[in-house]
């Protein structure tokens, strides 16, 4: 009797942590609300001067609630807005097509973009803040709940386009000659 | 034993075939980089002389790349980027020099029996600078009071088509102490982008859709045929433009003009590559149309010229 209630106890107990276990990682799995906002589009992007040979100096607004939290997103908006959606021009600064013209290439290559795009991923490499990632106070834009946070960033174009080049994401131009 | 060798051997034979014709790269167009028309006037790089009455104006592109600093840099910024994105231009200057080493050589080279090179009319007109695509580059300064700011334009032209294939233009920032050929450089990097983008779409529709190009159909005058001469029951123009219907990509052409000495075939799309799975170009499609009207019921000897990638011209009557 004693044996067969320890045994039970102990299939519950396993059960318990297996049951934790699999809401610990659903809850890892949830994207942040940044995250979400990335890949709606919610986020703007447009261009501050004309950067240094190979790159584009752009400012990316992105919404969060967490102003800290914004930084970090506003680096992988300028990457995701680079090679998904381009941007207009402004008086003296020409807009820039997206690096990739098909409007199904971020479905196409999820598994690519799911591995770039993670927190620490491979966008990094390719997105720098200017000013020490410092604010400028018109920059920060109470909207109710919600904070839109303006960043000053420089993307090296030139690397990006050869990367997805490589992995095969885009066509380059000598692309079957 | 034999018959196992023999069928590996086949096997080999098939395999390697395929493999040449699943990596068969198509014939890659030039590019090169030439100031426009509109910026020799105003620079003053140009020969004028006068035409039967008719003032003509034609650039002098030698004077322009050794008089003018800003042109070479602005020619060696867009090289430079070019060669970046895995697509290397021909350079102006050097294709210049080109074209005078070699006229002096063939001017110089004899063979041991003292014959020298044989030229004609039209080899003498065909000596000029050739890119399949002109990348046209003009550029502005534009003043107000202190301010200096630069208008840029850059076009992607066809040589064959005409057609303008890719541009990008716009006005930069307005700036004080900016020195032009930064001015001008920045223009560069601003416009170069936009403008790969529309040239790489131009590629693209060309993979997709075939190779746009350009067939002149003429006749000698030692020749009495004309292109209005019944064949089986139908005039020779019908039975080219029904041979360009069964062998273009999805029977795409235009008869621009039609005569019974000419024939001007406009917006023909030929595919990349020929039944053997080789790259091909205008004058590789047109050697089809050639045998095409040698053999019968024709029987028409014809004379195939050709102008780069992109332009044929079929000669009737001799070679």
């Amino acid at each position: 009797m004693k044996a067969l209630f320890l045994k039970t106890k102990l299939v519950l107990i396993l059960i318990l942590g297996l049951t934790v276990a699999a809401q610990a990682q659903r809850k890892k799995q949830q994207p942040r609300p940044e995250e979400l906002d990335t890949q709606a589009w919610r986020y703007e992007i447009e261009p501050v001067n004309v950067g240094v040979q190979g790159t584009y100096l752009i400012k990316v607004w992105t919404f969060s609630t967490n102003p800290g939290a914004a930084i970090e997103q506003c680096k992988k908006n300028a990457v995701h807005g680079i090679i998904f959606k381009g941007y207009a021009a402004k008086p003296g600064v020409p807009g820039q097509k997206a690096l990739s013209t098909d409007p199904d290439t971020e479905n196409a290559n999820f598994e690519f973009f799911h591995t770039f795009f993670m927190d620490g991923g491979k966008y990094m490499k390719f997105v720098t803040v200017t000013n020490d990632g410092a604010i400028a106070a018109e920059d920060i834009i109470k909207m109710g709940k919600l904070y839109k946070i303006g960043l000053i960033v420089s993307v090296d174009v030139a690397a990006l386009r050869k990367d997805l080049e490589d992995a095969g994401i885009i066509k380059s131009l000598s692309s079957g000659f | 034993m034999k018959e196992i060798i023999k069928k590996l051997t086949l096997t080999i034979t098939i395999v390697l075939g395929i493999t040449a014709i699943a990596f068969s790269q198509a014939k890659k167009p030039t590019i090169m980089v030439v100031p426009s028309d509109l910026w020799c006037i105003q620079n003053n790089y140009i020969f004028v002389y006068d035409n039967q009455g008719t003032t003509v104006k034609i650039p002098n592109y030698k004077k322009a790349v050794q008089e003018s600093p800003d042109l070479m840099m602005v020619i060696s910024k867009i090289n430079e980027m070019m060669a970046e994105r895995g697509f290397p231009l021909k350079n102006l200057e050097s294709a210049l020099k080109t074209l005078e080493s070699e006229s002096a050589e063939n001017a110089m080279l004899t063979s041991k029996s003292g014959a020298s090179v044989s030229e004609s009319p039209v080899d003498k007109l065909k000596k000029t600078a050739k890119a399949d695509i002109w990348m046209q580059v003009t550029w502005i300064v534009n003043q107000v009071g202190p301010k200096r700011s630069v208008t840029f334009n850059l076009q992607g032209l066809d040589a064959y088509t005409d057609k303008q294939i890719a541009g990008a233009s716009g006005t930069g920032n307005q700036s004080f102490t900016v020195e032009l050929p930064i001015l001008l450089q920045e223009a560069v990097l601003a416009h170069l982008d936009n403008f790969n983008s529309q040239l790489q779409m131009h590629f693209n529709d060309m993979f997709d859709n075939g190779r746009e190009i350009v067939i002149r159909v003429k006749k000698f005058d030692s020749w009495d045929g004309d292109l209005e001469k019944m064949y089986a029951g139908k005039e020779l123009g019908a039975h080219i433009e029904n041979w360009l219907k069964a062998n273009t990509v999805k029977g795409r052409f235009s008869t621009s003009d039609a005569t019974e000495n000419m024939m001007l075939f406009e917006q023909v799309r030929i595919p990349l590559y020929d039944a053997n799975g080789n790259a091909t170009d205008a004058r590789g499609f047109c050697r089809d149309l050639q045998s095409f009207l040698q053999a019968s019921p024709f029987n028409i000897t014809n004379k195939l010229m050709m102008k780069g990638l992109g332009e044929a011209t079929i000669v009737l009557g001799e070679k």
